[in-house]
């Protein structure tokens, strides 16, 4: 067993020379140190200490590990390039930020998998930290590997490389899972016995228990997972926390000395958004729709501001303008706020709910730029993805914020949805260049050379536990060719096209929709060099492409292959709450154009996940159809 | 020259141990929200992004430690300096602790220009028999090379003792040399452990 002691002695002169020291030196205001814990949990974020320190999972699972006695949950993060290696040339390990201990040394690591792109960087953050990267190799006395967080719904491309699969949200789920692992070990059981007891817990998937199927028998089985012993689920189902609504909106933060990403204080209004966007992953994982109360939130945003020392603050969710207190919420912080050089944001605006009194309440004293996501470019193809928004709704946004002083406006389209034709593409193009007409309208003058309109395309990436889940991803060839029938169809050129590099689009569709052969596949492009996919300067195609070469398994089939809705998915033994076959019902529905509406404006749609899972939608009041009023 | 309306509190800092590494830009947004977390009743400037009216010393460079680093706050009220440094006190990291605070005059010169003698303490290793520092430290600058003559910001010469030895530069408004390059140039035998500015005055 590796001891648990600082090699900050060690690390320090590799600091100092680092890019970026800060992000290694831990002393940050609100960190929290327990070396007298017993029990010692590594919340790990498999990307630099910028974007992790931001990341809302870490914030929260630290303080709820903390918040057990006898346990402490310690930060890491994957170095950046420079100090990976830097850290490999000197022999030492990947370590934790409070006590600067190895990983090694830790009882449990838990890693959360962010987006599609992380997982050559899972590979890193393990093989830095000195352990064997398949759970099945790990030594008794190696710590536990765990994961959660939105990849978890399809857990099969990382199954190998943990000994347990935490799906759902955390807040409860964690810990539990965590005194499971502290109970067994105290008495001394083998890693075997603990990764059974994990397995017998709610929402604790353990891949190694299981025989990964082949193609055919998977669908004969109904299946891709066998258990290889008995008594052992075969259906996982996501854990809510049942107290959210009612559990404080200050979450206690650390404030990092660099500007990390979202560097202001964000509090958590509501969570869950049942629009049901018929592509959107989060819509159906955080389901049901949950808010909380004005006065919680007020509360917690000025004990917040008063603990860090944030001047910012964004109120955060899927979707905030649909809480229903907004308006209230929006108007007490204003005036709470006021003359103190406080900056109130709200991360995503919706354009159905975006008016003039909106414009109003979020105007503050700085106007950065708005972004707003119509998704697709004609109204049969946001039917098709229930998109339920309209161009009038685009405009009257438009209108609304452009008169209120902004110049800014990013949109944010989908390229290559499923039933997409070069119309809708065109139509992209004609939904900016009138949204730009509109904005030219309101504009002074003498400011209308300032306005910026600029539309971002991201590739179609098929997501796990959504209506949209068998339908395939067009090839990047296609994608590159729809961009440019998009740039050639836009006139003005005062309106900026940006678009994402579709080749990462593909990994991350592999990712998404690949079984448990995707590991083998990940584990092959991190040993050709593949990480940091996620940052542009970094994505090694060739290291992919390396891989795939190496193994017979065959990607594009994974990335692009369109199933039936009776076809057994690889990750259809994880439970998101929403069924099968409501799922199966909704993409009928697009096929033909017809809406669902969200049912905390209008009737349930009948997703599943209240019956399922006895939980209900919390709203702090009725929701109104049109957005907020500021009355 | 100040709002004369407005209370300006000079408070001086320590920068050290592994806050040393921290950036000037990294420190002045700490500090920042150090004023914030103290509720001391600080003023916002007018305009199009209001922000508050903080002013930084002479930036130390990353790595170099420093027991006299400086602030200047305006304030919309008095608040004894006692109790404000109090405040300060409760809101700040150990190794990023205020130490001192007292009023100045609203014309008195801002922080950054009013002190340009830095003196340093440098440890070795070991002890050091002898340093020599070399007539001239080429450095980048937006890319371009530039010379600088150390003669004419070395103004006091290395002070020897033991382990550790104290010289002291002047900056100027054309540019100052940084003290660990000053070393990084210097040859003598052993190794620097720690940069630490331990004074800034107005004269030499």
């Amino acid at each position: 067993m590796v001891p648990f002691e600082s090699i900050w002695p060690q690390v320090a002169p590799l600091v100092a020379k680092a890019e970026r020291p800060s992000r290694y030196i831990n002393h940050e205001w609100g960190s929290v140190y327990k070396p007298e814990a017993g029990f010692r949990f590594c919340m790990v974020y498999p990307d630099t200490y910028e974007l992790g320190q931001a990341n809302q999972a870490l914030r929260i699972l630290v303080n709820a590990v903390n918040a057990h006695d006898g346990m402490v949950a310690e930060r890491g993060f994957l170095p950046a390039p420079d100090m990976c290696d830097a850290l490999r040339r000197e022999g030492l390990p990947l370590f934790s930020i409070e006590s600067c201990a190895p990983l090694g040394a830790f009882d449990v690591i838990g890693i959360t998998l962010p987006h599609e792109l992380a997982a050559t960087n899972v590979l890193e953050a393990l093989d830095l930290a000195g352990l064997p990267l398949h759970a099945v190799d790990r030594a008794e006395d190696d710590p536990l590997v765990v994961a959660g967080g939105p990849c978890a719904l399809n857990p099969e491309p990382y199954a190998p490389f943990f000994d347990a699969i935490n799906i759902g949200e955390g807040e409860e789920s964690l810990p539990e899972g965590l005194e499971v692992i502290r109970t067994q070990r105290a008495r001394g059981a083998s890693r075997r016995e603990i990764w059974r007891a994990l397995a017998a817990l709610d929402g604790w998937y353990v891949p190694s228990l299981y025989r990964w199927r082949e193609a055919d028998e998977a669908q004969e089985a109904g299946s891709w997972i066998e258990p290889l012993e008995e008594g052992l689920p075969t259906f996982i189902e996501k854990q809510v926390f049942r107290g959210f609504a009612e559990s404080p909106a200050w979450e206690p933060c650390i404030v990092p000395f660099t500007e990390a990403v979202h560097d202001r204080l964000n509090v958590e209004i509501l969570r869950g958004c049942a629009r049901g966007c018929r592509f959107c992953q989060a819509g159906m994982m955080y389901r049901p729709v949950r808010e909380r109360t004005a006065d919680n939130i007020v509360a917690s945003v000025l004990e917040g501001l008063a603990e860090t020392g944030y001047d910012e603050v964004s109120l955060t969710s899927l979707s905030s303008t649909d809480h229903s207190q907004i308006s209230e919420i929006l108007t007490r912080l204003n005036r709470e706020c006021a003359g103190k050089g406080v900056r109130i944001s709200i991360p995503s605006q919706r354009l159905d709910s975006f008016g003039v009194d909106m414009a109003g309440l979020v105007a503050g004293q700085k106007k950065g730029g708005l972004t707003f996501a119509p998704e697709a470019g004609t109204q049969r193809l946001r039917d098709v993805i229930n998109k339920n928004v309209t161009e009038d709704d685009l405009f009257g946004a438009i209108d609304a914020a452009f008169a209120a002083g902004w110049h800014r406006c990013k949109l944010y389209f989908m390229i290559g949805l499923p039933t997409e034709t070069d119309d809708d593409i065109k139509g992209i193009a004609r939904l900016v260049q009138q949204a730009y007409d509109h904005a030219r309208a309101v504009v002074p003058p003498d400011q209308k050379g300032s306005i910026q309109i600029s539309a971002s395309c991201a590739l179609f990436v098929p997501k796990a536990q959504t209506p949209f889940q068998w339908d395939g991803q067009i090839p990047p060839e296609e994608a590159l060719r729809r961009v440019n029938l998009l740039r050639h169809s836009v006139k003005y050129r005062a309106i900026t096209i940006n678009w994402h590099d579709p080749k990462t689009s593909f990994v991350e569709a592999v990712m998404s929709r690949g079984g448990r052969e995707a590991a083998a596949l990940v584990e092959e492009a991190w040993r050709h060099g593949a990480r940091f996919d996620a940052w542009t300067e970094c994505f090694n195609e060739q290291a992919w492409r390396d891989a795939i070469d190496v193994l017979s398994f065959d990607v594009e089939a994974a990335a692009q292959t369109a199933y039936p809705t009776d076809y057994v998915l690889p990750w259809d033994h994880i439970g998101c709450g929403a069924t099968t076959r409501w799922l199966a019902r909704e993409r009928a529905l697009a096929d033909e154009g017809i809406t669902t509406p969200d049912c905390t404006f209008e009737r349930c749609s009948g997703c599943g996940t209240c019956m399922r899972l006895g939980v209900d939608n919390q709203l702090a009041q009725p929701r109104v159809l049109g957005g907020a009023r500021n009355d | 020259m100040t709002d004369p309306r407005l209370f300006r509190l000079r408070a001086t800092f320590v920068e050290e141990g592994r806050l040393a590494m921290l950036s000037h830009l990294e420190v002045a947004h700490t500090l920042e929200r150090v004023v914030r977390r103290a509720k001391l009743p600080f003023a916002i400037s007018q305009g199009f992004s209001p922000h508050m009216k903080i002013a930084f010393g002479a930036a130390l460079p990353v790595g170099v430690g420093s027991t006299c680093e400086i602030f200047d706050l305006q304030l919309t009220e008095y608040v004894a300096p006692a109790k404000a440094l109090a405040a300060l006190q409760a809101a700040s990291v150990p190794e990023l602790m205020v130490q001192e605070c007292h009023y100045i005059e609203h014309n008195a010169t801002a922080a950054s220009v009013a002190f340009p003698f830095s003196t340093y303490e440098v440890v070795f290793d070991r002890a050091i028999e002898s340093i020599e520092a070399p007539e001239t430290v080429t450095v980048v600058r937006k890319r371009k090379e530039k010379t600088l003559v150390v003669g004419e910001f070395l103004v006091k010469p290395f002070e020897l003792e033991g382990n550790k030895a104290v010289f002291t530069l002047e900056a100027k408004p054309t540019g100052s040399l940084r003290p660990d390059l000053l070393l990084a140039h210097c040859v003598f035998d052993g190794e620097v452990v720690s940069i630490t500015r331990v004074a800034q005055s107005e004269m030499c």
